[in-house]
């Protein structure tokens, strides 16, 4: 055994030269030569300013814009933290959310869940619905839905509130990806919320929707993975074309 | 099940049977010691390691010697491992100063038994990570600590597989061959030249490879994102090709920058299963009858299509409590259906149920999707995967170390059946045999059910050292049966030197890093040496000549009581505990129960 030692030590630290330094070294300098925009993570400048990368899901809110899929990043879209949300199917924190108290003591969401998904979705993009109670029941004193008495409603042991929409909903809008930096939707995703952003910027849901498969990625080679819609490029590409009138 | 998701995995699997044999003749050739088209570049390089290293090539190991080199390897792997992570906040590329004072508030701290965990983790071949790369690893640490394992617990695992094959392919000989020989010819001419290339790849879909810190940008909507750079791509390559599946980021290779699209993905895929794959073919080739080769290579085809289809279609059936909220299940061409909570829109289900099948098939352990969001048949399948010692094309060497051990307690069951000594391609199997390959398949199922069973009742009190959450049930992210497989898979993916897991579970405290270090390290070192022990048993035997009494096992009768040996015991070990994980949850999840 003892006569094994030395080459043991040996190896590891040549290995470790090889492999562990040089290796990746070399490996850098020639991506830098032939592939410099993606080795350097395919960002994307729009008048002069970083403002994304192509390849990491950004999150957004605005009603103007095409959204993206629920994240499980940090607190949304943080890509110092990817992750999925790891709940399984018979989670009731996924299907219902959760709430919590912050230092205040008020009571705020904690995980949303898809129930309260499913309700944004239907309301936001006007999908017909039916609700076991009036929506008008969990409006604030604003009008806005208040999220924290939904999931409450939705928690209910005896009475849970049962929300269901009558047109089919795209499973990944109300899902959160693996990455929780997802970049892409789906076409029917993309199409479902294409009224609510002509309506927002004052154009024709038609006019919108043309531009929907210029961002439109296939299959790959015909057969690999799925359709898919590039959330980021899609926005961009809506500022430029359909700018939002201040 | 669509057409288009059923030709994903027809045409992938048609790829890994075409490159079979082309891989096998060339690993056959490098292990033998043959001249390859890559020797004008590496043979220099590998006779200078052997100078600086002390090697002396044309010498000969028992298979005590070879286990010994194996584990000086080994240890000198892990004390490198641990003391660059523990020194890491005092070492040069640290852009995001993890283990410093100015690290960001979401860092995770370096601690003494997350570095031991993670140590074992990676010279085990597993990469289980109980920490998360974004938040926790310098560029140092990843690519001369964890990387450099990636390459050198591959090489361990041909290795190892080599001797074995030569413990078949011998006759009336006291060696099995030069560990230090194998490991470096393994590295220089097998698995650095393919991560070059797959690097390069991997780049040129849209992978990173820099040493630039984060990137700040400001979004469209204003706010401010930061995107961790590195240098990934040659990461990726090994932890594919070396079946280890350790994640560059927490996300692993559903990150959009470690798989950017679906055709790097289906290299990812290959990478994973072609040398484990190729080593089937060199096994026929090392035995004299490339028949034997193709019989192991049916039963790990045959399970291997049985797992990816009933993974697929449970996935793709999705949760039924969604479809009643008003969620599409069905593929429509416009959107993906079935369940894609964990799930990435490129990927959508039947690509992510096929990664799934074969990270768990081999001992990888990389994820495209969140196993923990799987439906409950979605993720017994690769469960189930693990705890049969992953003989599908399995890890680098592992999986065919591990079949081959298979392959001896099936040839001992036939022989008992038919009441004659068993042999296997032209070998006695006798007592010292069997026993070994007993001692190995009995130890990964003693640690995975025993530490199972300690974690889902161990009462820590809250903030007690060894379990900071309180009782080990506290770590875990779901409840109900779902919460129970959480601490199944995580036994299961350490002892099976996977890596993956039910991710939701918090392992990072001392009880679940020391216990799935141990579990880890019994099932990669307690199958290895039982293994390396058989080879040098079998090389000392004659060869015997095939009678009419000999059982064929170049045969479709022989592929079937392979397969049927891997199941039965797989079933008889674990079938208790899977009741109450994956198959109560099932049918709870169709009764509409939640937790």
């Amino acid at each position: 055994m003892l006569k094994e030692l030395g080459p043991g030590l040996r190896l590891t630290l040549i290995f470790t030269v090889l492999t562990g330094l040089l290796y990746p070294a070399v490996m850098t300098g020639v991506s830098e030569l032939v592939f410099p925009k993606q080795a350097n993570g395919s960002l994307v400048t729009v008048g002069g300013k970083v403002v994304g990368s192509t390849l990491i899901g950004q999150p957004f809110a605005k009603p103007e814009y095409f959204h993206p899929r629920p994240s499980a990043a940090g607190s949304g879209y943080d890509a110092t933290a990817s992750s999925g949300s790891n709940l399984g199917p018979t989670s009731a924190k996924l299907l219902h959310g959760t709430t919590k108290m912050d230092d205040k003591k008020n009571e705020i969401v904690d995980f949303d869940g898809i129930n309260l998904r499913i309700v944004h979705y239907c309301v936001d993009n006007e999908i017909p619905y039916e609700s076991s109670v009036p929506l008008d029941q969990f409006k604030d004193s604003h009008g806005d839905l208040d999220d924290v008495k939904l999931i409450k409603a939705f928690n209910d042991d005896k009475t849970p509130l049962v929300f269901t929409a009558k047109a089919p909903i795209p499973p990944d809008a109300v899902t959160a990806s693996a990455s929780g930096l997802d970049p892409h939707i789906s076409p029917g995703n993309a199409e479902t919320q294409a009224a609510r952003i002509a309506k927002a910027r004052g154009v024709s849901a038609d006019q919108l929707k043309q531009l929907i498969p210029q961002f439109t990625d296939r299959a790959d080679l015909g057969f690999l993975g799925e359709p898919r819609v590039n959330v980021l490029m899609l926005n961009i590409a809506l500022d430029q074309k359909f700018p939002v009138s201040k | 099940m669509t057409l288009l998701g059923i030709a994903q995995i027809v045409i992938f699997f048609a790829i890994v049977v075409a490159i079979t044999k082309p891989i096998g003749v060339f690993m056959h050739r490098v292990f033998e010691g043959e001249r390859t088209f890559l020797h004008p570049i590496f043979r220099p390089l590998e006779r200078l390691i052997y100078w600086l290293g002390g090697v002396r090539e044309g010498e000969e190991q028992s298979w005590v010697r070879y286990s010994a080199s194996m584990i000086s390897l080994s240890i000198f792997s892990f004390l490198f491992v641990y003391l660059l992570q523990r020194l890491q906040g005092h070492l040069p590329l640290n852009p995001m100063h993890f283990s410093t004072s100015q690290a960001p508030s979401n860092a995770t701290p370096m601690t003494p038994d997350l570095a031991f965990n993670t140590a074992v983790s990676f010279v085990t071949n597993t990469n289980w990570q109980s920490y998360s790369p974004d938040t926790t690893m310098s560029y140092l640490t990843q690519m001369a600590a964890l990387a450099v394992q990636n390459f050198v617990s591959a090489a361990v695992g041909i290795a190892v597989a080599v001797a074995l094959i030569r413990g078949f392919a011998r006759h009336s000989a006291k060696t099995i061959g030069n560990f230090w020989v194998d490991v470096t010819r393994c590295t220089l001419y097998i698995l650095l030249p393919i991560c070059i290339l797959a690097t390069l790849f991997f780049v040129g879909q849209g992978s990173i490879q820099n040493f630039k810190g984060p990137a700040t940008v400001t979004t469209l909507e204003g706010a401010t994102q930061v995107i961790e750079q590195g240098p990934l791509a040659s990461q990726l390559a090994i932890k594919m090709l070396g079946t280890n599946g350790g994640g560059y980021f927490n996300a692993n290779s559903a990150h959009p920058y470690e798989n950017p699209t679906p055709l790097a993905n289906l290299l990812q895929m290959l990478l994973i299963f072609s040398l484990g794959a190729g080593l089937t073919y060199m096994f026929g080739k090392m035995v004299r009858d490339t028949r034997q080769g193709w019989a192991i290579f049916a039963a790990m085809a045959l399970m291997f299509l049985a797992g990816s289809f009933i993974c697929y279609w449970a996935e793709q059936a999705g949760n039924p409590m969604l479809t009643k909220m008003g969620i599409e299940h069905v593929y429509t061409g416009s959107q993906p259906g079935g369940n894609m909570e964990g799930k990435e829109v490129r990927f959508g289900n039947p690509m992510t149920a096929l990664f799934a099948t074969v990270t768990t098939d081999a001992s990888c352990g990389a994820v495209i999707g969140m196993h923990d969001s799987f439906t409950p048949i979605g993720g017994l399948v690769p469960l189930f995967n693990i705890q049969t010692d992953e003989v599908i094309f399995g890890g680098v060497g592992a999986g065919l170390y591990s079949m081959l051990i298979y392959a001896v307690v099936a040839v001992f069951i036939g022989g008992l059946m038919v009441g004659r000594t068993p042999e296997y391609v032209g070998k006695k199997i006798e007592q010292k045999e069997v026993k070994m390959a007993i001692i190995a398949i009995l130890a990964t199922s003693l640690v995975i059910l025993c530490f199972t069973a300690i974690s889902s009742i161990a009462p820590f009190a809250a903030n007690h050292y060894w379990n900071p959450p309180g009782p080990s049930t506290a770590n875990l992210n779901n409840g109900g049966p779902h919460g129970f497989s959480e601490i199944l898979y995580a036994y299961s993916s350490g002892a099976g030197n996977n890596g993956s897991a039910f991710a939701g579970i918090n392992a990072n405290t001392p009880w679940y890093n020391l216990s799935i270090g141990v579990d880890m390290l019994v099932g990669r070192f307690l199958f290895i040496i039982p293994a390396l022990a058989i080879a040098g048993s079998l090389a000392s035997k004659k060869l015997i000549p095939v009678t009419s009494g000999t059982l064929p096992t170049n045969g479709s009768l022989f592929v079937i009581l392979l397969i049927g040996t891997v199941i039965i015991v797989g079933a008889l070990t674990y079938f208790p505990a899977l009741s109450l994980g994956p198959i109560v949850e099932h049918m709870q999840m169709l009764n509409g129960k939640l937790f």
